[in-house]
């Protein structure tokens, strides 16, 4: 008991101390060193960079900016993403007409469509959260198709003998059943969302601001420290969302971890 | 209700357009409120015949008739007055042991409280008190076919279909759960058929007992147990079950021997 306690207590322990060691290691090797700020920052100038940001509140700004968009983009893509893949999933017609689309766009880089996107949208807000959407869209469709098609076909079976009817079997079998592909295709577009936005704003965003601004704006006047401060917040905010997203995914399908 | 098996054959297609004939004539009427147990070999087509009869899969030929002395109105779909037990439960994960109970009767429209009433007393008198709230993962073998039993109770339906219900679970948990069959016979008295690959389970639980040849399936013969009711676990040291499982085991001996063989046959490269 005693050993595995004492492990317990080093497995805590020790994550912490690693990040805390690597800032310290850093810290001195950039002032023994004289490393130039504009190469490496050390943390204690990062960390002033950041106070003076949420001093003026841009940081503030920035991100809540760019978690909207964010949340635009992804909802979007989730509905329609979903709404096409259960559509595919439960109608062969369909999914045999939307095969050579999915086929063709799927793979497409979907970044690739941002020139074409700022001719017909301008560089405004549309432009950002169409092309965050359009990606989002096809991770979020495919999962939910596979799921839908990877229902187990004995609880199709089950349910017709428990006398469901054909849209009962829908509603109450095969939606509930592709519930864990359908949340495992919003974690992937919620990523992806994530990065298309970010990118979005580092192309032609000069007005709008946005972490990508932030850091694009940052890095064009060399303010390194700004820049790492930005990629700081960048990568919390991330974290938050995907973690926030899967406490919210066990919240509303507790049984999908018990398997 | 008495049902009336006429000349079903069965035949899967198979993905390089082979065909396997998995029942061929098989005629039998199952009586009213007898237990019949089918025994056989692994790919018998036993399952198949309870699918059949059951209304889950349309028999290839031959016809499936159930009789009811009551019923003067036009004849209702096969599985209407069925219901199935399967070997692995097939109940829906992402309901909780009283959700799955009452799935049934949710889906035929009954109201919240009448069928939580319902599915609670049957939850009760198979032992799973406490669980209702419990979500099928959380349970053990035993307990999920224990819901399983009383998801299917709960239609009320005159036939009982099980198939292969106890084949996954552990040995002592089957003899628990062949008792509790046998008591909720005693009880409700239903047309049962039960498909079965175990000689005593199909000794223990049945009225008659269909020993089934190796593929294709046919009737070898149909032995009548004639022990007593109500049974229990006790039974299988008397000689009477003694005697009734060495004829079933000299009569299916052979079939499982032609089924390996058929096995490897099919197991090996062509």
């Amino acid at each position: 008991m005693r050993e595995r306690s004492k492990t317990t207590w080093m497995e805590r322990v020790l994550p912490t101390l690693s990040v805390i060691g690597f800032l310290i290691v850093w810290q001195l090797f950039v002032d023994i060193r004289q490393i130039p700020t504009i190469y490496l920052p050390s943390p204690l100038a990062i960390a002033k960079s950041f106070v003076s940001m949420t001093e003026d509140g841009s940081i503030f700004f920035h991100l809540s900016v760019t978690v909207l968009r964010i949340f635009a983009g992804f909802l979007v893509a989730a509905f329609a993403g979903i709404v096409m893949g259960l559509l595919m999933g439960m109608s062969r017609l369909f999914e045999r007409v939307a095969d050579p689309w999915i086929a063709a766009l799927y793979p497409l880089p979907k970044i690739s469509l941002i020139p074409l996107l700022i001719i017909w949208l301008g560089t405004g807000e549309s432009y950002k959260i169409v092309i965050s959407a359009v990606t989002a869209f096809f991770p979020i469709a495919m999962s939910t198709f596979a799921g839908v098609r990877q229902v187990d076909p004995g609880l199709i079976k089950a349910a017709r003998d428990l006398g469901a009817n054909p849209a009962q079997v829908q509603l109450n079998v095969v939606l509930p059943a592709s519930i864990p592909s359908i949340f495992s295709g919003l974690q992937l577009g919620m990523g992806v969302a994530i990065i298309l936005v970010v990118a979005a704003e580092m192309i032609g965003s000069s007005g709008q601001g946005g972490m990508g601004f932030l850091l694009i704006n940052a890095g064009q006047v060399m303010d390194t420290e700004r820049v790492f401060a930005s990629l700081i917040v960048l990568t919390l905010m991330g974290a938050f969302i995907i973690k926030g997203q899967q406490w919210l995914d066990h919240k509303l399908a507790p049984w999908a971890s018990f398997r | 209700m008495n049902i009336d098996v006429k000349d079903v054959r069965q035949v899967f297609s198979l993905r390089n357009g082979s065909e396997v004939v998995a029942l061929e004539g098989f005629s039998h009427r199952f009586k009213s409120g007898q237990f019949t147990c089918i025994l056989g070999p692994s790919g018998c087509g036993k399952s198949t015949l309870a699918q059949i009869v059951g209304g889950i899969e349309p028999a290839t030929q031959g016809s499936v008739k159930i009789e009811s002395e009551d019923r003067s109105s036009a004849p209702v779909p096969l599985g209407s007055d069925s219901v199935m037990v399967w070997q692995n439960q097939n109940l829906f994960p992402w309901r909780t042991i009283l959700e799955n109970v009452t799935f049934g009767l949710q889906m035929a429209g009954v109201s919240r409280a009448e069928r939580e009433q319902k599915a609670t007393r049957l939850i009760n008198s198979v032992g799973l008190r406490g669980f209702e709230k419990h979500f099928p993962s959380q349970l053990s073998g035993g307990m999920r076919q224990r819901a399983a039993l009383a998801r299917a109770l709960i239609m009320d339906r005159p036939i009982l279909l099980m198939d292969e219900p106890f084949g996954a679970l552990d040995a002592q948990t089957k003899i628990v759960m062949q008792e509790e069959l046998l008591k909720i016979f005693e009880e409700t008295r239903k047309t049962v058929i039960f498909v079965t690959h175990s000689i005593d389970e199909a000794i223990l639980l049945g009225d008659q007992v269909i020993v089934m040849t190796a593929r294709p399936g046919k009737i070898k013969e149909v032995i009548t147990v004639d022990l007593p009711r109500p049974r229990s676990f006790d039974l299988v040291n008397t000689p009477d079950f003694g005697r009734l499982f060495d004829k079933a085991f000299h009569l299916i001996r052979d079939e499982v021997t032609k089924a390996m063989a058929e096995m490897n046959l099919v197991g090996a490269p062509s």
